[in-house]
């Protein structure tokens, strides 16, 4: 953002404000929630979903990779017209999760999840939240989010120390050197 | 303050535009180019796969924004929805200084003469627009040379014999094949295909005071980081620059075309970099802003002789959108073929570009361009799971040991296919958008599986286990290889410009874009448009000794 | 008059309790700054008070303190940043207060090829007028810089005569400290000698975790060894043994052959020959890069002719010679006894 042209009044002002501000420090340091868009149960059913998706083997998974702070960053970004969506399809997926397993998300095993996705991805999951948006939809969705994160540039906030670029032996960061004439000249 | 008059306003920085303004800039014309993108580099993007023009999930790199662009599409039988840039259907092309030549693939094709006499070679096609060029492949061919020559081409007519046939030489040698490349040409020499290297608008040796190429794996929807891919932005445009006689706005978003009541131009109407409204008037105008957005200007220039938009009067603008059918096949193979030696595509074959028995059409094949990571994510054989473990695993395991090779099918152009103005949506300056609709041809396909299964054949032949057919969707697109919406012709009733671009029905309106496409070819087309600008420039200047559009 | 001198008072009051505390109470407050300080905690800099590296509010006069206004109003509009990083001018500024106490590292940072300016490298005239100037150059020679070629140098043309648009760059550093090195990550302290307290040891053991790696520009991240790729050298079709030793994936990153991995080709200095499978650090010293030295560590121990190295044809011993140190084999001389 652009900071306008201080004249000295407001300099003071500012100042005085950014000190005296200081004196609410205490209160400030303990953010809510440690995720920018999500609350952390929130943040812990969508990392489950994302390593369901892409599940970890002898190499890294989604959570390794963390796919979640992509989202999550991408949520408060460009992806921020996908925001209603998200928040109602952790509701709804905790909704299927109960009516076929009897427990949330998080807590079920990992075929109960598998199979909980599935159902999701079919477009025919049970949930009061599924009437309004389409499960499927949502599922194509997060699907397409954790490739991105997985296997984007970690400078959008997935594909943590480049996990994925390693486990298809891609050197990255590349190294090429320059069009050289001659070494001898 | 009012801004003031020049002879020529062309409109739209990209493969026609950069050169059109150099051309009449250098022979003494004033002129004003407008984009509504600005100068870009490799600084804004590098090589990030999640923001570039080939995937662009988060945003499109050197495209329009999402902010303030969008269009209408069809999602199903009489309804529609907005498409935003980043999504495929939008169907775009960058908005930037150097258009879509700043990031594109660069391959550097000339049509076929055939291309150019369709209709003669193949006859009458139902419920298809299919006609002859106004032009043959002879007339053209010296101004393909000049954009070799100026622009910057490599390649090698290695073993093809189908031409077309060419005067002088490339002015760069070809770039040498990568592993995979090797491999598909042993395949196609022993299929008895003429393989050969792909010319390529892009430096093999330093060339125009550029760079060569450092063989990078991340090339088509990417800025060059060296310089080496040959644009209209790093070539043509500086040159017009020096001349003096050239300005060029941009963020400067044309909404259009000012006309008179004698019916011609008199200059354009256009928002500047702070969103101000503001007048240009010129002498003449050439549009050059892709096929998509040239119809658009022309369709939002009502008058009360045009009042369904300038030189629209036989109702053909926007009509016969074509971009390509992209056919092909890939292949899984045993060993590694991948050897991270950019660009990827390096190598082709025209067997199939026409000739084929009871086709009309074809497409020259070539293996495709590196894929990165994420869009290979999406690249999956029919019934593959797309996410789980196996698809992680499919990524490890074949990641480099997959080859693709496609080809750009020649599309029948239908008259249906069109863009039109939406009647209710307006973008972000109140100017009405463009609406996308129509279907492939359904010869399209019929030429497509036709290709894809000698795509599949070449592939089996070098050594692929797995292979599978990659047809695309029945909706007409417009996207990188968007053409024909304004189509040239000798007869004024079916077609919009006469054979040098020049509106039918305004003696001082230009086209230098692929909307001046009658037929798109098998090829990527963007030599041709360079081509087809240096043509259009050349009546241009001609015709300028003489009347100066008075 | 009065609400502005106790105000000054306060202020100054504030400002003096401020730099003077731990960080812990002050710096670690906003949780902005909470990774920093966690890694720095666990570094080999963590007897060291935040300000001795990044300087205090008013440090860079009212463009520090512009600064760190902007930052409390980000912080209050929950503009949360990011990356947290430094810009170019205080990275070089860094540079300046590692010279406090890494006076040798530094000296010999200046000696050496790494110091160079921008424009030592921007205006050179041999390379300019071969090659283009384009953005890849920024990515080994001038990975701080916060625009675009054409913004630092002009014209951006084979043809000259050239010169740099911002003056405060002509005399900074192309490859500063923090080009291969950080701060903030884990290592432990060296306790070095206090005069005045003589039963502190100083010990001398090398720091097993002290690490460097690169900040590459793309990114806008500094990237360990351990994270960077292992390159594979090849001299035609043969793949070279290259060294093991991670620094060396940190020198690939900048000297780095072409796209087919060739051994001597462009910026490459894999060696092959006699050098095969030698690291970069064993001949060159880690910040003067000098290698004048180094023969002496394994000659004439090691060496099959039990001739003084440093006099035999090659371009140690002259720049002349044809025989380039890095790919020197016996054959290079010997030619004769290996045709069979």
């Amino acid at each position: 953002m652009k900071i306008a042209r201080y004249n000295r009044r407001n300099f003071v002002k500012l100042s005085l404000t950014g000190m005296g501000s200081i004196l609410l420090l205490p209160r400030c340091a303990q953010p809510q929630s440690k995720w920018r868009f999500f609350s952390d149960n929130e943040a812990k059913t969508i990392e489950a979903i994302t390593e369901q998706i892409i599940p970890a083997d002898e190499d890294a998974g989604a959570k390794e990779a963390n796919v979640i702070n992509f989202i999550d960053k991408q949520l408060v970004g460009y992806y921020k017209n996908h925001q209603e969506i998200y928040r109602k399809a952790v509701v709804g997926v905790n909704e299927t999760s109960t009516i076929m397993f009897n427990k949330e998300f998080i807590q079920l095993t990992w075929e109960a999840q598998t199979s909980v996705l599935k159902t999701l991805e079919s477009g025919e999951a049970p949930g009061d939240t599924w009437k309004i948006i389409s499960s499927s939809g949502f599922f194509n969705l997060i699907r397409d989010h954790s490739m991105q994160g997985f296997y984007g540039s970690p400078r959008h906030g997935g594909n943590k120390n480049y996990v994925s670029y390693k486990m298809l032996n891609l050197d990255y960061p590349y190294y090429l050197g320059r069009n050289k004439y001659n070494l001898n000249t | 303050m009012a801004n003031k008059h020049v002879n020529v306003v062309v409109i739209g920085a990209g493969a026609g535009g950069g050169i059109v303004a150099k051309e009449l800039s250098v022979a003494g014309l004033s002129v004003i180019l407008f984009e509504r993108g600005k100068w870009q580099t490799f600084f804004d993007h590098d090589n990030d796969e999640l923001i570039s023009q080939r995937s662009f999930p988060l945003k499109c790199a050197y495209g329009p924004d999402n902010e303030r662009y969008w269009r209408v599409v069809q999602s199903g039988i009489d309804s529609w929805r907005i498409a935003y840039p980043n999504e495929w259907p939008y169907g775009n092309n960058a908005a930037c200084v150097g258009g879509g030549t700043l990031s594109y693939g660069a391959m550097a094709w000339r049509f076929m003469p055939e291309d150019f006499t369709l209709r003669s070679t193949y006859g009458h096609v139902e419920g298809s627009t299919i006609e002859d060029w106004p032009l043959t492949y002879e007339d053209l061919e010296p101004y393909y040379e000049r954009a070799e020559y100026e622009i910057g081409v490599s390649g090698d007519e290695g073993s093809n014999v189908f031409g077309p046939p060419r005067k002088k030489p490339f002015p760069m040698p070809a770039f040498s094949l990568n592993k995979e490349g090797e491999i598909l040409e042993k395949a196609a020499l022993s299929l008895g295909y003429h393989p050969f290297p792909i010319p390529m608008l892009r430096n093999s040796v330093s060339y125009g005071g550029r760079p060569a190429c450092i063989r990078m794996r991340t090339c088509v929807g990417f800025a060059c980081p060296v310089n080496a891919k040959c644009g209209t932005q790093n070539t043509v445009l500086p040159i017009a620059l020096k001349t003096g006689n050239c300005e060029l706005r941009t963020e400067s978003k044309v909404s259009e075309i000012l006309l008179d009541d004698t019916g011609r131009a008199r200059g354009i109407k256009y928002f500047d970099k702070n969103d101000k409204q503001q007048t240009q008037t010129s002498d003449i105008v050439v549009l050059c802003c892709s096929a998509t957005e040239t119809a658009r200007l022309l369709l939002n220039s009502k008058s009360k002789l045009f009042p369904n938009g300038a030189g629209n009067s036989n109702g053909w603008v926007g009509h016969n959108l074509q971009d390509h059918t992209y056919c092909g096949a890939e292949g899984l193979f045993e060993d590694e073929v991948y050897d991270d030696v950019g660009p990827g595509a390096c190598i082709a074959i025209k067997d199939f570009v026409h000739n084929n028995p009871g086709i009309i059409g074809g497409a020259m094949l070539a293996n495709e361009f590196i894929r990165m990571p994420y869009l290979y994510a999406n690249d999956r054989p029919p019934g593959a799971p797309s996410w789980g473990i196996e698809h992680k695993q499919f990524q490890k395991n074949y990641f480099k040991k997959n080859i693709s090779v496609k080809g750009p099918v020649q599309e029948m152009p239908v008259f249906e296919n069109m863009v039109e103005i939406d009647p209710k949506v307006k973008d972000y300056w109140g100017i009405p958008v463009l609406r996308v609709s129509g279907y492939r041809h359904e010869n399209n396909f019929i030429a497509g599986r036709y290709v894809a299964e000698k795509a599949e054949t070449w592939l089996k032949k070098a050594g692929a286990k797995v292979t599978w057919q990659t047809i695309p969707g029945q909706y007409a697109g417009a996207s990188q290889h968007q053409a024909g919406t304004c189509r040239m012709g000798n007869d004024p009733k079916t077609s919009v410009t006469n054979r040098y671009g020049q509106l039918h029905e305004v003696d001082n309106i230009f086209v230098a874009d692929g909307s001046l496409h009658v037929t798109n070819g098998g090829f990527n087309p963007a030599l041709t448009i360079m081509a087809l600008a240096y043509w259009v420039s050349d009546y241009i200047n001609d015709q300028w000794k003489g009347s100066k559009f008075k | 008059m009065v609400i502005l001198l106790l105000s000054f008072l306060s202020l100054g009051g504030v400002y003096v309790y401020w730099n003077n505390s731990s960080p812990a109470k002050t710096c670690y407050s906003c949780h902005e700054i909470q990774h920093s300080y966690t890694s720095w905690s666990a570094s080999a800099h963590r007897e060291l008070h935040c300000i001795s590296c990044h300087g205090t509010a008013l440090s860079s006069g009212f463009h520090s303190l512009k600064e760190k206004s902007r930052m409390v109003m980000s912080h209050f509009l929950k503009n949360y940043p990011e990356d947290i990083r430094l810009n170019e001018q205080q990275v070089v500024t860094m540079t300046e207060r590692c010279k406090t106490c890494h006076q040798q590292e530094y000296a010999q940072w200046l000696s050496s090829g790494h110091s160079l300016s921008y424009a030592d490298v921007f205006l050179n005239e041999k390379q300019n007028s071969k090659e283009q100037l384009n953005e890849d150059c920024l990515r080994c020679h001038g990975m701080f810089y916060e625009g675009n070629i054409a913004s630092l140098v002009e014209p951006v043309s084979v043809i000259g005569p050239w010169k740099l648009l911002s003056e405060n760059h002509f005399v900074m550093p192309v490859i500063p400290c923090l080009s291969c090195h950080s701060n903030h990550i884990q290592g432990y302290p060296k306790i070095s000698p206090e005069y005045n307290a003589p039963d502190k040891v100083f010990y001398n053991k090398p720091d097993p975790y002290s690490k460097i790696g690169i900040f590459n520009r793309q990114e806008k991240k500094f990237i360990l060894v351990d994270y960077l790729p292992q390159p594979k050298i090849f001299a035609g079709k043969r793949q070279v043994n290259t060294s093991q030793d991670p620094v060396v994936r940190n020198c690939k990153q900048c000297h780095a052959p072409n796209v087919w991995h060739q051994s001597g080709s462009s910026d490459d200095r894999t060696p092959t020959g006699v050098h095969e499978g030698i690291s970069c650090m064993a001949c060159h010293e880690k910040h003067s890069n000098n290698s004048k030295r180094s023969c002496k560590s394994c000659h004439p121990a090691i060496s099959n002719c039990g001739l003084d190295v440093t006099t035999m044809n090659t371009s140690y011993a002259s720049p002349e010679s044809k025989n380039n140190i890095h790919f020197v084999s016996c054959e290079s001389c010997h030619a004769d006894k290996f045709m069979n």
